[in-house]
């Protein structure tokens, strides 16, 4: 009936089985293992492929052993080892014992949580007990049928007899592949309440039980081969690892903070860039959060022009990855709205490279500022031609008093790159200062010299008070743009 | 508002945009143009009637606070706390040191227990500062005629003694209020509610000395 020249793979596993130690088997089975669990435990050759899923368990026990009288119960009691686990025997979070296909209701909890993929990673999480039953059961085969061969085989764990079970069935309801990818569906299985009280070690057990083993002797805690009543709960998890959208933005106001900022429940300023941009994209992703990295920030009182500041949005556990057009649409929308507090450019999806992207606009680059100064005396033409021939101009800033209580007390060398005075009509205290500097000058402080912490000042260059009256950024540099 | 470029002013960086545009296109080089105006337009946009005194950026900062008569007649002080709670503090106007010809002469930090100028703060979260009380003595003043002990008047941590005055107390009669402060000190939350009850505000100085400021 069947080709005879090519086995089939229920005949392979027709010859293992057969080829089992019988009493062995015929022992395990009487204690409460389930068949799976039997093959995996009892076996010389660690082999565990997805063919066994496809055969039955009632085929499976038919196969053990034909002198094996049949369980009194007509329905297989739970696995001692792996507590049904590999029986596809589990509640659902409600503890209802779950009656329909497990593969179809995994399908089901993956597909509730509205992700969009085409690959998937599986992970497992099984309760710590599982390998505590196979520690003891293993410890009793020893005992009693002490150094054959099929003993001393490593053993396929129950977690990897279940990823090789479940994988290709998985792979097939779910319509997707299963290499490497940034989607995970994490199986949990955990124990119901009463059961797990009763079958973990204690501390002081373990400790008994491994020194015991060290010195040969065969410990049995208690009664480890209770019969369980209750199958595990099976929980299905997936997350998606985060996905970084990035750009450049601007900042109009001078009431707008970078980041959410809240002191005793009250909201300093009346927005945030972070809030703007990240409100934004978060729902056309559909994420569970976001997080907000920028390239440097500036003050609340300082608006971000010019070039504008290089941004990242990490947005996690998306379901879905929105277009580049979605993404467009989302940029003029923020740059086109009523309040104009905020401005977004090239805001596109970034892969790998987002970091190195942030990691540009740091340290070692320069900064771009225009400053409106107030001076005490009337500026000169002498004065426009003094500050602006000073290139390279070394500044010492103490730690300003304004950031004082939550940095330490250092005094920082900084060089200023240029300036340039740009006079302004009619009014002979007031005029624009340009300037070029290094990152991390505290320009407000070298306008106005903070008590004399920061030398040189404008004050001190000029020979007079300065006071800075408002502050913009107009250009953050990144490599050679 | 008008502005007036400086011709002289031309900065090496702007010079060099310019000429490396001009080789392009000319509608590149119009763009940039236009993202320059662009953006000075939005520089100038704020520039509407500048008055002629701004606030200093004590005064924006800071809420000023005064001390008359401190354990002595004519002693009065200054604290000027800052909104994160950090106070400086400093001589009054109306101190009797001011008064002496010749005004102050010379500061000396190495009063009490220990040389204050020899203090060093580490970290975040400022250790090795000294605890002090609102009457330890923070420095002594010194004029031609006589000697005034400075006393913190706030009970805090002590960050920062401005040693600048060391070499030069003359900064003291000319900006006693600015580069001429004394000290830094960090007072607790509690501490600073329970001191304050003996400060009073500007307002209260400028009547109690009759003072115009």
């Amino acid at each position: 009936m069947s080709d005879e020249s090519k086995p089939t793979p229920g005949g392979l596993l027709n010859e293992a089985a057969r080829s089992l130690h019988p009493s062995a088997v015929k022992d395990l089975l009487s204690l409460g293992v389930c068949e799976r669990c039997i093959l995996r435990l009892v076996t010389v050759t660690a082999t565990f492929d997805s063919d066994l899923a496809t055969v039955s368990s009632s085929t499976l026990r038919g196969w053990l052993g034909s002198g094996v009288e049949e369980a009194a119960s007509p329905e297989p009691s739970i696995c001692i080892v792996c507590l049904g686990v590999l029986q596809f025997v589990f509640s659902d979070a409600k503890q209802t014992l779950v009656k329909s296909d497990h593969v179809a209701w995994i399908t089901d909890l993956v597909k509730q949580q509205g992700h969009e993929f085409d690959s998937f990673v599986l992970e497992v999480s099984l309760p710590s007990t599982i390998s505590e039953n196979e520690r003891a059961v293993l410890l009793y085969l020893k005992g009693k049928y002490s150094d054959e061969a099929w003993l001393q085989s490593e053993k396929v764990s129950v977690k990897d007899a279940l990823k090789v079970l479940v994988l290709d069935p998985l792979r097939a309801s779910l319509g997707a592949k299963s290499d490497s990818s940034s989607f995970h569906i994490r199986l949990t299985y955990s124990q119901a309440s009463d059961e797990a009280q009763g079958l973990s070690e204690t501390k002081h057990e373990r400790k008994k039980r491994k020194t015991d083993e060290e010195n040969g002797s065969n410990c049995m805690s208690e009664n480890p081969f209770k019969k369980v009543s209750e199958p595990c709960i099976l929980s299905v998890h997936c997350n998606k690892m985060p996905i970084f959208f990035g750009g450049r933005y601007f900042k109009y106001s001078r009431n707008v903070s970078q980041s959410r900022w809240i002191i005793d429940d009250e909201r300093m300023g009346e927005a945030s860039v972070e809030e703007i941009i990240g409100g934004s994209i978060l729902p056309a992703c559909l994420g569970d959060s976001y997080k907000f990295h920028a390239a440097g920030r500036e003050d609340i009182d300082v608006r971000m022009l010019g070039s504008g500041r290089p941004f990242l949005i990490e947005v996690q556990n998306s379901r879905k990855c929105p277009s580049q057009q979605s993404l467009t649409e989302i940029e003029e929308k923020i740059n086109n709205s009523e309040k104009k507090l905020v401005g977004v450019k090239d805001l596109k999806f970034i892969g790998s490279e987002c970091w190195a992207m942030m990691r540009e606009g740091e340290a070692e680059k320069q900064k771009q500022y225009a400053a409106l100064v107030w001076i005490s005396r009337p500026l000169e033409e002498e004065d426009c031609n003094s500050v602006s021939s000073m290139k390279e101009l070394k500044i010492l800033q103490k730690t300003p008093i304004r950031v004082l209580h939550r940095r330490s007390q250092l005094e920082r060398e900084r060089t200023i790159h240029w300036m340039k005075v740009e006079k302004i009509k009619g009014n002979a205290h007031y005029f624009l200062l340009h300037l070029c500097t290094q990152a991390g000058t505290y320009i407000k402080e070298f306008v106005h010299g903070d008590l004399g912490r920061t030398t040189p000042s404008m004050g001190s260059i000029l020979g007079c008070r300065a006071e800075i009256i408002q502050l913009d950024v107009t250009d953050v540099k990144m490599g050679d743009s | 508002m008008e502005i007036q470029k400086t011709e002289a002013a031309k900065n090496p960086e702007t010079d060099d945009t310019i000429e490396s545009t001009k080789q392009k296109q000319p509608e590149e080089e119009l763009e940039h143009c236009d993202e320059e105006d662009e953006l000075r337009s939005l520089l100038l946009s704020d520039i509407g009637d500048l008055p002629l005194s701004p606030p200093s950026a004590t005064q924006v900062n800071f809420v000023s606070y005064f001390i008359t008569d401190f354990t002595k007649p004519g002693h009065d002080q200054y604290i000027y706390r800052h909104a994160n709670g950090l106070c400086v503090v400093g001589l009054a106007p109306t101190h009797v040191a001011f008064k002496d010809q010749g005004g102050i002469t010379n500061i000396d930090f190495n009063v009490g227990k220990s040389d204050r100028s020899v203090l060093k703060v580490s970290g975040k979260r400022k250790k090795n500062a000294m605890r002090s009380e609102s009457n330890t003595a923070l420095c002594k003043v010194s004029t031609a005629n006589d000697s005034y002990i400075v006393r913190c008047c706030v009970k805090g941590s002590l960050l920062e003694v401005n040693e600048r005055l060391i070499n030069q107390p003359q900064l003291l009669n000319s900006s006693a209020d600015r580069e001429g402060y004394i000290a830094i000190i960090m007072p607790r939350p509690a501490d600073w509610t329970k001191n304050k009850e003996s400060l009073i505000t500007l307002e209260e100085y400028k009547e109690k000395k009759e003072v115009s400021l």
